[in-house]
């Protein structure tokens, strides 16, 4: 959380966990502060594509 | 790294570890210190996040544009965000970053739209990946933060320098390495 950001406009992101394992987040969704965009995080992986790129 | 044809022999969805992810691995783990907190963009299998992470035990994240690129890196032990070169890291965030990245010159009229391509292809020039890498990269970096970059000599070293410099970095060249169809450096890029 302190390394990542949003990748639109470089604002802090707020942790919603749903499922945590051995500390790491598995499943969840981070939340832009500003700008309200949301990413998920699947299988422990943040996607953190803006939201143009994220299919396939 | 031959060509883009004869690479296709071995079709995947993530590029697999070769001379030059050895290369980058190897030089950017002898200048690592211990405790920096290390990227890697474009990490694909995440061999060399793994390598760098296991040869001076600093933090190395890997990211990737590709879904299955982050799944292997994650396989592999490495903390994978997919993201869009340094798009979603906070500014001054490392001391750090390694990229390894897609080079080949490409002509527009062949590029396929797969995850191979888009691990391999740099677009015309060979640098379309590259120069926005460049012009991002400086944000992300601590004061003192550097970048071990590969280029090739297919996509043009000088050119690769003349933006660096341009983006206020001085580049150094650590290693060169020939190959048949090829010569790889890994450029160390400062402010």
């Amino acid at each position: 959380m302190d390394i990542i950001c949003c990748p639109l406009d470089k604002q802090e992101l707020e942790l919603d966990a749903r499922q945590e394992e051995a500390e790491e987040v598995i499943f969840g969704t981070l939340t832009c502060t500003q700008c309200g965009e949301r990413y998920p995080i699947e299988d422990g992986i943040p996607n953190l594509l803006p939201p143009d790129m994220r299919e396939a | 790294m031959t060509d883009l044809a004869e690479r296709r022999g071995m079709e995947t969805d993530v590029y697999q570890p070769a001379e030059d992810s050895h290369l980058l691995a190897e030089v950017a783990a002898a200048d690592i210190r211990n405790d920096d907190l290390v990227l890697e963009v474009g990490t694909g299998s995440g061999y060399v996040s793994e390598f760098v992470a296991d040869a001076t035990n600093s933090r190395v994240l890997g990211s990737d544009v590709n879904p299955h690129a982050c799944e292997n890196a994650r396989e592999r032990g490495v903390e994978a965000v997919r993201g869009d070169l340094v798009a979603p890291f906070r500014d001054g965030a490392f001391d750090a970053v390694l990229f390894n990245p897609p080079y080949l010159p490409t002509d527009p009229d062949e590029e396929r739209d797969d995850w191979m391509e888009r691990a391999l292809s740099g677009g015309e020039s060979g640098r379309e990946v590259i120069d926005p890498f460049l012009d991002s990269v400086g944000r992300v970096l601590a004061p003192d933060g550097r970048v071990y970059l590969l280029v090739s000599s297919l996509s043009g070293v000088e050119e690769v320098v003349f933006r660096a410099s341009k983006n206020g970095f001085s580049v150094v060249a650590l290693r060169d390495e020939s190959f048949p169809f090829e010569t790889l450096s890994i450029l160390k890029l400062v402010r």
